[in-house]
């Protein structure tokens, strides 16, 4: 079953409809990506998955059925609009989000004071949040996120404002929680970070939704008629079957005839005697098939 | 434990707990306990308990007597009269400090009243009077003895309204007390709003609303809060009332005049009844204006909208006074942010009648419950809207549009 299905909602602003039909679902224990520039109604959808919101039409299932109070508890939601209480000191405002979320005020203090040792911020458990660092900040949202182990995490933008080494803590940390069980659902525009960490996603753009898929499916889908080859020496000038090259980081990228195939044209290089150290269908990134996508749209439009 | 509670404790602990809170809560009746014992170490240095003296006139006051002492104790007992045989003893205890200042009553004072006061300096305060009481004391010693007693003490009054329903035995305290009560109720409803408005306005500050409601509902969050900023102002109302109450036994011990002092409290039940739908309506109003504003700073500016018709019968108050049942009082009464104030004054001072307490309790109602809902709706509006204002003309036009349908 589904951990989250979200069914044709649709939700207007005056007269900005900011998400028009969109569908998807979210498996339990992946990584699911949900993609789209800014402005693309990610949010809204993620605000009316979390029930702040209701859809003007559509339905949303979380857990098996409607929100309730109780599936809130189960969630842990890292908005984009990160905000915690700047007068109160670091621990005391943890405990009590965590308590917020159900958790006996015991059990919030021995997590909360466990994350502050994992994330280094024990010695500062009594300094006033708005004393801390940015980075340190961001690791006390993460811990007001995790702290009462949910089993869906929603979060929006999770790398925005961070550096390599916390970016890079984030991302093991998605990780860990996944290896844990936990669904997750990240929202963002920054591709490398989904080809990085996401088994499936969603693209949405102008309030609808574009794309949808495993990430190696939809790679495979906008994958060219070309392979990437780096070889010991040069490559002979005449290929069959290859009507253009470019370099690419070291590599030749060869753009095939639509009739060959890649098999023909590695055979050929083989019995060339080309000594090849790398020969592989070339798969576009993400960004391409982002950027390919919505201008696509755009010229559609 | 319920999320409400959890939400309320923290709202009130944490103001509780904060310095400013208690410097707020101890420095009111500090302050006060300092005028009145700055006051009081005054009137106690100028207070000079040294005998009087009076120079005997046989041929006035034959054998003279001295009036009864008072049945309880003052702090500021009035100065003995010693009588001297001679005007040159007097002096010489005069010259001798042993007395403030000595009266000789002239020959012809039946016919003309006429005394002399000898004094090396400005005598105290009371000296004339003390020797004028003296004086009457004598003067009534051939009357009868209940008739002098009664001239001697003087006369109570008693004011008690036309319809024999209300009575007043000190005026004084008839009109001091719902004016200080109606003060200290107004003043906690302000704090207490002005908490809550920024209670309010603080999760926006702070960017933590989207937090709070996936965490609570916003009608736990919005209770919670409500209840927790009102029980700060609860609490800071019973402690200055136990300053009161404490100050009035000191003063009781001190001055024993104030044990006699009978205290009309009949406004009470009026005030209380209509100070609880006031405060939901100034904590709902305050409410709205911190889910509008973005942030505490703009927000107060614009609190004293509210504020101020709170305390406008106090800008009234003689005509009120003058006119309990006038035309302006019972629109006072009526208009909800000026009825906590106007109600208990008009019921000092005259018989409201029942219709104008009802409909002022039910306008008052009304206008709590009207407020509660437009703060929920200016709350759902408003509440991500970060950085961002929020105008009347949206918050109508997004309550006509949210009109009948689902929160």
């Amino acid at each position: 079953m589904p951990t989250i299905v979200v069914d044709k909602i649709v939700k207007t602003f005056g007269s900005m409809r900011a998400v028009n039909d969109v569908s998807f679902e979210v498996s339990p224990g992946e990584i699911f990506g949900l993609l789209g520039p800014n402005g693309a109604g990610k949010t809204t959808t993620i605000r009316i998955i979390l029930d702040i919101f209701k859809p003007d039409s559509g339905k949303v299932s979380v857990l098996g059925g409607e929100m309730t109070s109780e599936k809130k508890d189960r969630i842990g939601y890292l908005p984009e609009e990160r905000g915690l209480y700047q007068d109160m000191p670091l621990q005391q405002c943890l405990v009590y989000l965590t308590n917020l979320k159900g958790v006996p005020p015991a059990e919030s203090d021995r997590r909360v004071e466990a994350y502050l040792e994992k994330f280094d911020l024990a010695p500062h458990r009594k300094k006033k949040l708005k004393e801390l660092s940015k980075g340190m900040q961001q690791k006390a949202q993460l811990i007001a996120t995790l702290a009462h182990e949910p089993e869906i995490l929603i979060i929006d933008e999770p790398f925005s404002a961070l550096d390599p080494v916390n970016t890079q803590m984030v991302k093991d940390l998605l990780r860990e929680e996944r290896d844990r069980g936990t669904t997750i659902v990240m929202c963002t525009h920054q591709m490398n970070q989904v080809e990085e960490l996401c088994d499936r996603l969603v693209l949405i753009h102008r309030g609808s939704s574009v794309l949808y898929g495993g990430l190696d499916e939809i790679r495979r889908k906008f994958a060219d008629q070309a392979v990437l080859v780096r070889a010991a020496s040069d490559l002979p000038a005449q290929i069959p079957g290859v009507t253009g090259r470019q370099n690419r980081n070291g590599s030749q990228l060869l753009t095939l005839d639509p009739q060959a195939k890649p098999q023909s044209v590695l055979a050929y290089l083989v019995n060339a005697g080309v000594v090849l150290e790398q020969f592989e269908i070339a798969m576009p990134t993400l960004d391409e098939i982002f950027i390919k996508t919505v201008t696509g749209q755009e010229l559609l439009e | 434990m319920s999320k409400f509670f959890l939400v309320f404790w923290n709202e009130y602990k944490r103001h509780v707990l904060r310095r400013r809170f208690l410097i707020a809560l101890f420095s009111v009746p500090l302050f006060l306990a300092l005028i009145i014992g700055v006051g009081f170490l005054s009137v106690l240095l100028e207070n000079d308990s040294r005998p009087i003296g009076f120079v005997r006139a046989p041929e006035i006051f034959p054998d003279p007597q001295f009036p009864p002492a008072p049945e309880k104790k003052s702090l500021f007992p009035d100065p003995e009269i010693r009588i001297f045989e001679s005007e040159e003893s007097a002096r010489d205890a005069l010259n001798a400090n042993q007395i403030q200042a000595f009266f000789v009553l002239s020959p012809d004072y039946f016919s003309s009243g006429r005394a002399t006061m000898y004094s090396l300096e400005n005598p105290g305060d009371n000296v004339t009077e003390d020797f004028a009481s003296f004086l009457s004391y004598n003067l009534l010693l051939s009357q009868p003895k209940d008739v002098q007693q009664r001239l001697y003490r003087g006369f109570d009054v008693t004011i008690r309204s036309a319809d024999g329903m209300r009575e007043v035995s000190n005026p004084f305290a008839t009109i001091l007390m719902p004016l200080i009560t109606g003060l200290i109720f107004i003043l906690v409803i302000n704090i207490s709003g002005g908490y809550l408005l920024q209670a309010v306005v603080e999760e926006k500050e702070n960017r933590t609303m989207e937090i709070m409601v996936t965490s609570v509902s916003p009608g736990e969050l919005m209770a919670g809060k409500t209840v927790g900023n009102l029980s700060v102002g609860i609490t800071q109302l019973i402690i200055w009332i136990l300053f009161i109450w404490i100050a009035y036994l000191v003063g009781r011990i001190l001055i024993p005049d104030l044990g006699s002092v009978q205290l009309d409290l009949s406004y009470l039940p009026l005030m209380v009844a209509a100070l609880l739908p006031a405060f939901i309506l100034v904590g709902a109003l305050m409410a709205t204006l911190g889910a509008t504003a973005t942030e505490a700073r703009e927000a107060q500016q614009l609190a004293g909208i509210f504020t101020l018709p709170i305390v406008l019968p106090y800008w009234f108050l003689t005509p009120i006074i003058v006119r309990p049942n006038g035309s302006l009082s019972v629109f006072l009464s009526l208009f909800p942010l000026t009825a906590p104030a106007t109600l208990p004054i008009r019921a000092a001072f005259a018989t409201i009648p029942a219709w104008q307490i009802a409909a002022s309790l039910l306008i008052l109602v009304l206008s709590a419950a009207g407020a509660l809902w437009l703060s929920g709706r200016a709350f759902r509006l408003g509440m991500l809207r970060y950085g961002k204002k929020m105008t009347l003309k949206e918050l109508f036009a997004g309550i006509r549009a949210a009109g009948g349908s689902r929160g």
